[in-house]
């Protein structure tokens, strides 16, 4: 009965969490990408996947995502679709040298989250306006990789083992997620055994809303008064 | 939740979406979007950016939160050594009054040059201006410096500016060992007096050495200023 609490209580923690922290590559960890030369696998590994288990939107959106995927097939079906999405702009992307504002792009992950949510409330079936779940899952992917390019292209990367460093970095990131998504799953089943399933659930996606509306607003307002840089 | 909240949990596999009702969705998402603002507003927007529109920010502190970000310069990093310096010569104020005739006088009377003695790295901050000329390209000086003057080696010299006008304010920092002012000359027909004023760190010239030829006296009034010399 008290497994929702949980859950409860890290989508409110995320509210509270300094803005800041949400997946930004910070202090002594872009020190070291900007500085590495050449291939360095293990450590690119590790903030790959580092950067996934703190990143607590691309966290919130697969809350969002698997809150009613019930057999694992479908759970497997659609964080491949995710980690496709995401894979596909990041390598781009850095490969490229194609990103787009930061601020911009966590607005679009913060509208995710909320998009999920709403949906998750049979909100696009209501207002009659439904979009395949596995085109938004993988569109969103898209955007989500888009992020981690950008904050990867602001580090300055060296050029020389870029390729294998990306990759690492690649399979740090899906690590992380499987680590995180495990959790998740794990949580979400004890949960969805409680009799208060369905109502918590109202409440939960609700303030999963919540939450992807204000990680929006505050990337929109950082985009907004640091002058779009 | 409400009762209005309609919430299928009788099947054996649970829905893939929650079902409620129109007015509790619209309840929802339109109490989201209303908090979610209100947070961004009021809460990360002061304590993040420093913008308070609705002033929730002063009135519950969070906007105390909000300081600039800071980024440190390398103050030792300039050419001209350390920004911070300290000086072994006490700090000197000094006020130079210079007649000048007109240019009929003769280069002797109507142009000199004088300056101070300064250590590598002193500063000094300076403030001249011309009474009596008539138009600003009836005067002319030049600031530069330059090491004393050894016989059979290089003198290093600095010229900081060369040009007309009857005003200048600044700062200098001295690159070498070695003198530093202004060569003024007056150009009108009419005699002028520059009055210079200098605080820093710096030795004034004893009268009829190099930098200070004309015999300059500080510190007295126009009239004793230039022993010698009548204005015409």
């Amino acid at each position: 009965m008290r497994k929702h609490h949980i859950l409860l209580a890290i989508l409110i923690l995320s509210l509270i969490a300094p803005p800041a922290l949400a997946h930004a590559i910070g202090g002594t960890d872009a020190q070291f990408v900007r500085n590495t030369m050449g291939a360095d696998p293990f450590p690119f590994l590790y903030l790959g996947a580092k950067h996934m288990m703190t990143g607590y939107d691309h966290l919130l959106f697969l809350v969002g995502v698997i809150f009613f995927l019930y057999r694992l097939k479908d759970v497997l079906l659609y964080v491949t679709l995710f980690s496709l999405g995401h894979s596909t702009t990041l390598l781009l992307g850095v490969i490229f040298n194609f990103g787009l504002n930061a601020h911009l792009v966590d607005m679009v992950i913060g509208l995710s989250v909320a998009y999920k949510a709403f949906e998750n409330l049979g909100g696009f079936k209501t207002i009659h306006f439904e979009i395949d779940n596995r085109i938004a899952v993988g569109g969103f992917g898209l955007v989500h990789g888009m992020g981690l390019a950008t904050k990867l292209q602001e580090l300055g990367l060296n050029p020389n083992g870029l390729i294998p460093n990306l990759i690492s970095f690649n399979i740090g990131v899906e690590i992380g997620q499987l680590m995180a998504l495990s959790i998740i799953l794990v949580l979400m089943t004890l949960w969805r055994t409680t009799k208060s399933f369905g109502r918590s659930a109202v409440f939960a996606n609700a303030l999963l809303f919540l939450a992807g509306i204000v990680l929006a607003g505050e990337q929109l307002a950082g985009y907004i008064f640091t002058g779009g840089k | 939740m409400p009762d209005e909240t309609q919430v299928e949990t009788a099947q054996p596999i649970a829905p893939v979406q929650l079902k409620v009702k129109p007015k509790t969705l619209a309840l929802i998402t339109g109490g989201g979007l209303v908090a979610g603002t209100l947070i961004v507003v009021g809460a990360i927007m002061p304590a993040e950016y420093n913008v308070d529109p609705l002033g929730l920010g002063k009135l519950s502190g969070v906007a105390r939160l909000w300081a600039p970000e800071e980024k440190t310069i390398d103050v030792n990093a300039g050419a001209g050594g350390p920004l911070a310096r300290e000086f072994d010569a006490p700090l000197r104020t000094d006020t130079i009054a210079i007649p000048l005739s007109g240019f009929l006088g003769g280069a002797k009377n109507s142009e000199l040059e004088y300056k101070v003695r300064m250590k590598p790295g002193a500063a000094f901050i300076y403030d001249w201006s011309v009474a009596g000329a008539e138009r600003e390209n009836d005067f002319h000086f030049d600031f530069h410096g330059h090491t004393t003057p050894v016989k059979g080696e290089e003198m290093t010299v600095a010229t900081y500016k060369q040009a007309y006008g009857l005003k200048a304010q600044g700062a200098l920092t001295a690159p070498f060992d070695g003198i530093q002012g202004w060569q003024f000359s007056n150009s009108g027909d009419k005699p002028v007096v520059v009055t210079l004023k200098l605080t820093g760190f710096y030795d004034l010239i004893p009268s009829g050495e190099e930098g200070n030829l004309a015999g300059i006296v500080a510190n007295v009034p126009v009239e004793q200023s230039r022993p010698g010399f009548t204005p015409q």
